[in-house]
């Protein structure tokens, strides 16, 4: 039953992926910046995926911490680990971005830079998963680590109000303008995009499952 | 308008509209790249998972195929 739901799931993901890239491909280039500013419907959508599986991370690593259930454990790292996928997509869909209307690749301001440590933050998660054997000290170890980490989600989001950074002030949520069909294409996107992401945990999830049970048969082989 | 002034104009507008293109060329190329790279990224990972629960299923298998030995050994 679970797996239809994953091949369901990912098949309607796709299917509105194609359906999504065959409308932005029909809107006429940005008067000011052309046709890059249509890297926008992935830009904007694979952060806000990111953003929501580093707060479902940020619930599951709580809730592993008041249960000690390692089923929250499981969806603590499958979530990290998927939107780890779209927040790397993301910094390089902007700094692509920003090598056409800035003519740089990168620059040192507070979005940006928040963004990249979020990133470093969430890699080092992994890697301190990677780094501890036993099963209950690796997952206490990593929820503390994942709330910590969660801190700089609202850095990254508020950074362009808070500060005035070269990223440009929010568009949706700052008075900016947007027509209102590349508005409805874009949360068509970030709909696609949080479907992927869904489909990515549930299999990831499935893998963590996977893993306790060879952890477990290895247990056994030992024992006999 | 002397003919001279017409043939600038028709020079300048040539060179702006060769400029123009070459701008769109070059935006439509990093579109492109973007494009690319996003779904790449995505791709590398669906691919490394799959590997992942492959290797996981192998393992699983053959530890439960060692096991049954061992208990009827």
């Amino acid at each position: 039953m679970r797996d239809k739901v994953i091949y369901g799931l990912g098949a309607l993901a796709i299917l509105l992926l194609a359906r999504d890239l065959y409308l932005i491909a029909g809107f006429p280039p940005e008067r000011a910046q052309g046709m890059i500013f249509k890297i926008i419907f992935f830009h904007v959508p694979a952060a806000i995926t990111a953003m929501i599986g580093s707060a479902v991370a940020l619930v599951a690593s709580v809730l592993f911490l008041i249960t000690r259930k390692f089923k929250y454990d499981a969806v603590a790292v499958a979530v990290t680990e998927v939107g780890l996928a779209f927040l790397a997509a993301n910094l390089i869909t902007g700094s692509i971005w920003g090598r056409v209307i800035w003519g740089i690749w990168w620059t040192w301001d507070a979005r940006l830079t928040s963004a990249l440590v979020c990133w470093l933050l969430y890699a080092g998660y992994l890697m301190l998963r990677r780094a501890i054997e036993e099963p209950t000290q690796r997952a206490t170890f990593a929820a503390v680590f994942s709330i910590f980490a969660f801190l700089d989600v609202p850095i990254v989001i508020f950074s362009i109000k808070w500060w005035r950074t070269q990223h440009p002030q929010p568009v949706f949520w700052g008075g900016g303008t947007f027509p209102h069909d590349w508005s409805v294409v874009m949360g068509w996107n970030l709909l696609a995009l949080m479907l992927l992401g869904a489909t990515m945990t549930m299999i990831r999830l499935r893998q963590e499952e996977s893993q306790r049970e060879l952890d477990s048969l290895r247990r056994m082989a030992h024992a006999l | 308008m002397n003919l001279l002034t017409q043939t600038l104009l028709i020079a300048q507008s040539a060179a702006d509209i060769e400029f123009e293109m070459a701008r769109l060329q070059r935006n439509f190329q990093f579109l492109c790249y973007g494009l690319i790279v996003a779904w790449l990224i995505l791709v590398v990972y669906v691919l490394m998972m799959v590997g992942r629960e492959r290797k996981l299923k192998r393992e699983i298998a053959g530890l439960k195929a060692m096991l049954e030995d061992r208990q009827r050994g």
